[in-house]
């Protein structure tokens, strides 16, 4: 079979999955919990091996990458659409990752959220993530990037609220999807500035030669924009620098999709974004600083936090965020092969460790029966080295989170909310409550027929 | 001037007048529902044929033989078969208590305007359209009474404006009459600072009625008329003005939303902020831009009404709903609604895979060619109004439900066909959008070049 379609099918295959049993849900029709399972057992044993097809084709290919064109979804006159797929050497890792891992979780999921009410939406979901994060790596420009990018932050958190009948979910899935949609600003002009400066945000337009040898297209201080937005854009899905915050509040969905989305897939959208731009970044001199900055600061910062987290998730959500920050910081001096090879083993011993977390102490007591209860403290406390004013000061610091929330919420909540209040002024209160007694007409019947339903 | 090959246009002005009478007869409501659902599917089929016969013409204008004041582009078929299908819902799905002779005639009243309106071969039946339209407000076909006096008034007073500044524009294009004509529409439109009505309207008005006439968008219609639209050549400055009064609302009023906690003022400032970008897509005089305002436009009439029902139909089985203390945990009782009110929700917003993700690529791109502080202000101004939008959700949605409310039946059969189609729309037009954005680009070319205008004869 070519390969093209083989990567079509890919993409595809999950695609039709979620658009078939979202219409069943929608005609009143349940799948069985044991029909869902198999179901998703042999559409990603389908996917597997799809998969592994495609890294036999890839690896014969001369130029080891695999092209996918859907033609153009829509045109308006010079701009158009181009729906397009690659595969290639920095592509195929993640693809792995997303159609192994996923098959993983998923079948976890099966035992893990039995009897749940959010069975059906979970596995819904976790397909829509499966399309999302395959045309994030797989896309052949940036405009069929940012579609898949925001799938993947939609229903990253749709899950987070998971548990809807708490409240502490919901309320940490509106900050997230809050922190997501300003970060998500940033790839959107990034975007419209490729277009609108180099007619075109195609990975062949803005590169020349295959990854990693490729070479930037553009120069100057508008690509320089460009790479600067795009890091930020990847600062927030993998919550780094200015949106360090939200990742912990993430833990508040169920513990799979933990893992899929904070140990491997989602949060590592950003680092593989890195590596696509790589070149570009390397050309500016500002954004290349900024993310050595930005994942230095973000390493540190997240390391003391995650030796303070009193829970497992939020300590690994910080111990993550260190890794990533790591992976920055290799992007940005440019060690890509190395970034590329950490993302991967990451994503893979994170999920692991995520999954593992519900039984954890399940785990620790058998260990420590193992052992014969002769169980020695683990991990050496680098920090005990520091003079004693400076670890408290550090313990202050990793304790309060490096206080990110407070100054979210009291200079940039608050400003919002203050100007908001302002702007009411606009809004005569003649015009608003003149009646306040009187309530609006859905409590009072606007026909001319009795009240009644 | 080329006709159509049958009065398909004359056919729907009748299906709604026919419409209206019986609504205000027959003594039945279901009859009266049935009734008022079959003229807005039959006017919808009407405008459907007719758009079918302009595409086979080549998108050229086509006028009705019978009634020869009116008379269809591509762009107006489109709209006005979307306009009544989404008037036949609301029928459909409308609680009981909304269906009333006097509402249901109210509300097929302001869909056989629309008619009028979109398909008025000159100013004087645009202006009568215009008039129609909010008849059933001030005529108070929906109650009301004295709580919707202050909205009565800013829509006397902006209908007024609207039809003193298309007479004098029949007689004397000037300056002075172009300012008139973009006041009317900044009163029409809710643009900001006048902006107050409309929200006032929505949280007190008749719902259903109000997004609809919310939704005939008749003040971006008389912008793209063809004797407004040489206006714009004669005094550009117009066109900055325009589109940052557009700006300006959209951005205002998505911030504004930050401190709403009531479900309608919500709903009715992110409708106003994102229906502002329509605006701001047509004055951007590149193709992409106003093709994007056009797709945005069906996008915010069809994602816009499907959250105004469910909204209502919530209202009327919970009354927590209409100023909530807490998060009302809806989700767990009525899954369909609230499937329905994300997507539709996420629509608006422009999530890949629904249509209004190709409005808002093609609108940012548009916006960034010609004004790019536009360009930058716009996908913000989207954030936020997602943002509010999830906020909105969560708010009727998420939490826990109350203990009062114990039981909530979840959509109807009757509710559930016609949000079905709304998502349908909204999804199916998203994954496969060539033929609406090409039905919507031709004639959005020559819009500002004074050949051609969408509306009406090129």
């Amino acid at each position: 079979m070519p390969a093209e379609i083989l990567l079509k099918s890919l993409i595809l295959l999950p695609c039709g999955v979620f658009l078939l049993i979202s219409t069943l849900w929608l005609l009143h029709d349940h799948l069985s919990e044991n029909a869902t399972a198999r179901f998703h057992g042999w559409t990603h044993a389908l996917m597997v091996a799809i998969t592994i097809a495609l890294g036999w084709e890839l690896w014969r290919s001369s130029e080891h990458v695999i092209h996918a064109d859907f033609g153009e979804w829509f045109r308006v006159g010079d701009y158009h659409f181009r729906l397009a797929f690659i595969l290639d050497r920095l592509s195929y890792p993640f693809v792995v990752l997303v159609t192994v891992l996923t098959s993983l979780v998923g079948s976890f999921s099966v035992r893990y959220l039995h009897r749940d009410p959010g069975f059906q939406r979970f596995f819904l979901l976790l397909r829509l993530f499966t399309v999302g994060s395959l045309v994030v790596f797989t896309a052949d420009s940036l405009d069929s990037l940012v579609a898949g990018w925001e799938l993947v932050g939609i229903t990253s958190v749709l899950l987070i609220g998971f548990f809807q009948y708490r409240r502490e979910p919901v309320r940490n899935a509106l900050r997230v999807f809050a922190t997501y949609r300003i970060a998500d600003l940033n790839i959107l002009i990034a975007v419209f500035l490729a277009h609108h400066q180099f007619h075109g945000s195609a990975w062949n337009e803005l590169f020349t030669g295959s990854w990693p040898n490729s070479v930037p297209v553009p120069t100057g201080s508008v690509a320089g924009a460009i790479a600067l937005l795009l890091v930020l854009a990847a600062c927030g899905k993998s919550a780094q620098g200015p949106f360090l915050g939200w990742l912990a509040r993430a833990m508040e969905g169920p513990t799979p999709s933990s893992a899929i989305f904070y140990g491997a897939i989602s949060v590592h959208a950003g680092a593989y974004l890195l590596l696509r731009v790589e070149p570009l970044i390397r050309a500016s001199a500002a954004a290349t600083t900024v993310l050595i900055g930005v994942g230095l600061i973000t390493a540190v910062v997240s390391t003391l936090i995650h030796r303070t987290s009193p829970d497992a998730k939020t300590s690994l959500a910080y111990a993550c965020q260190t890794q990533l920050g790591i992976i920055f910081m290799e992007i940005g001096f440019g060690f890509t092969n190395l970034a590329l090879i950490h993302a991967v083993g990451h994503a893979v011993v994170r999920t692991m460790q995520f999954l593992r977390t519900p039984s954890m102490l399940s785990d620790y007591h058998r260990v420590h029966a193992a052992s014969g209860g002769n169980l020695g403290p683990t991990g050496g406390q680098y920090e005990s080295i520091l003079p004693q004013p400076i670890q408290i000061a550090l313990y202050r610091i990793a304790f309060g989170r490096a206080f990110y929330d407070v100054v979210v919420d009291r200079f940039l909540i608050a400003g919002a909310k203050a100007v908001s209040r302002s702007l009411s002024w606009f809004e005569p209160n003649w015009l608003q409550t003149p009646h306040e007694t009187a309530a609006p007409s859905a409590s009072a019947p606007v026909s001319d027929r009795p009240a009644r339903h | 001037m080329e006709t159509l090959s049958f009065p398909t246009l004359t056919v729907g002005l009748i299906a709604w007048i026919a419409g209206i009478v019986l609504s205000l007869r027959l003594p039945d409501q279901k009859q009266r529902r049935g009734v008022a659902a079959a003229s807005a599917l039959l006017s919808a089929v009407c405008a459907l044929t007719t758009g079918l016969q302009v595409q086979r013409a080549h998108g050229m204008h086509l006028s009705d033989p019978w009634l020869g004041f009116l008379g269809a582009d591509v762009k107006g078929a489109l709209i006005l078969t979307l306009l009544s299908a989404i008037t036949a819902g609301l029928a459909i799905l409308a609680p009981r208590r909304d269906c009333g002779g006097r509402a249901l005639a109210g509300l097929l009243l302001i869909g056989a305007s629309a008619q009028i309106a979109y398909c008025a071969s000159n100013l004087r039946w645009f202006a009568i359209g215009w008039v129609l339209s909010v008849l059933p407000v001030c005529l108070s076909f929906f109650g009301g009474g004295l709580n919707l006096r202050p909205v009565t008034g800013f829509i006397t007073v902006s209908t007024a404006l609207g039809v003193g500044a298309m007479f004098a524009l029949g007689s004397s294009p000037g300056a002075g009459v172009f300012a008139l004509v973009l006041v009317a529409v900044a009163f029409r439109k809710g643009l900001f600072p006048v902006h107050s009505w409309l929200i006032s309207a929505f949280e007190r008005g008749p719902l259903l009625a109000t997004g609809l006439l919310f939704n005939t968008h008749f003040g971006a219609a008389l912008l793209t008329r063809p004797e407004v639209s040489p206006l714009f050549e004669k005094y550009p400055t117009a066109l900055d003005l325009v589109s940052y009064s557009a700006l300006f609302t959209a951005l205002v009023t998505s911030i504004r939303c930050f401190t709403e906690r009531t479900p309608r003022r919500l709903i009715a400032l992110i409708c106003l902020s994102q229906a502002s970008f329509i605006l701001a897509g047509l004055v951007t005089s590149n193709e992409a831009g106003v093709t994007g305002a056009w797709v945005h436009w069906l996008v915010v009439v069809t994602a816009s009404t499907g959250l105004i029902a469910i909204l209502r139909i919530l209202e009327v089985r919970v009354m927590d709903v209409v100023k909530p203390e807490g998060q009302l945990g809806l989700a767990v009782r009525a899954p369909r609604l609230a499937t329905g009110f994300l997507v539709c929700s996420l629509a608006l917003i422009g999530l890949p895979g629904t249509l209004g993700y190709c409005a808002e690529d093609l609108l940012f791109h548009g916006a960034l060619s010609s004004h790019p502080f536009l360009g930058v202000v716009l996908p913000l101004a989207t954030a936020f109004n997602a943002i509010n939008l999830f906020r909105l959700y969560s708010l009727l949605f998420l939490g826990v439900l109350p203990k009062r409310v114990i039981d909530v039946q979840d959509a109807l059969n009757r509710e559930r066909w016609p949000l079905v189609a709304c998502i349908l729309i909204l999804v199916a037009s998203g994954i496969a959008p060539g033929r609406i954005i090409t039905a919507m680009s031709p004639a959005s070319v020559t819009h500002h070049s004074g050949t051609s205008t969408p509306l009406s004869h090129p």
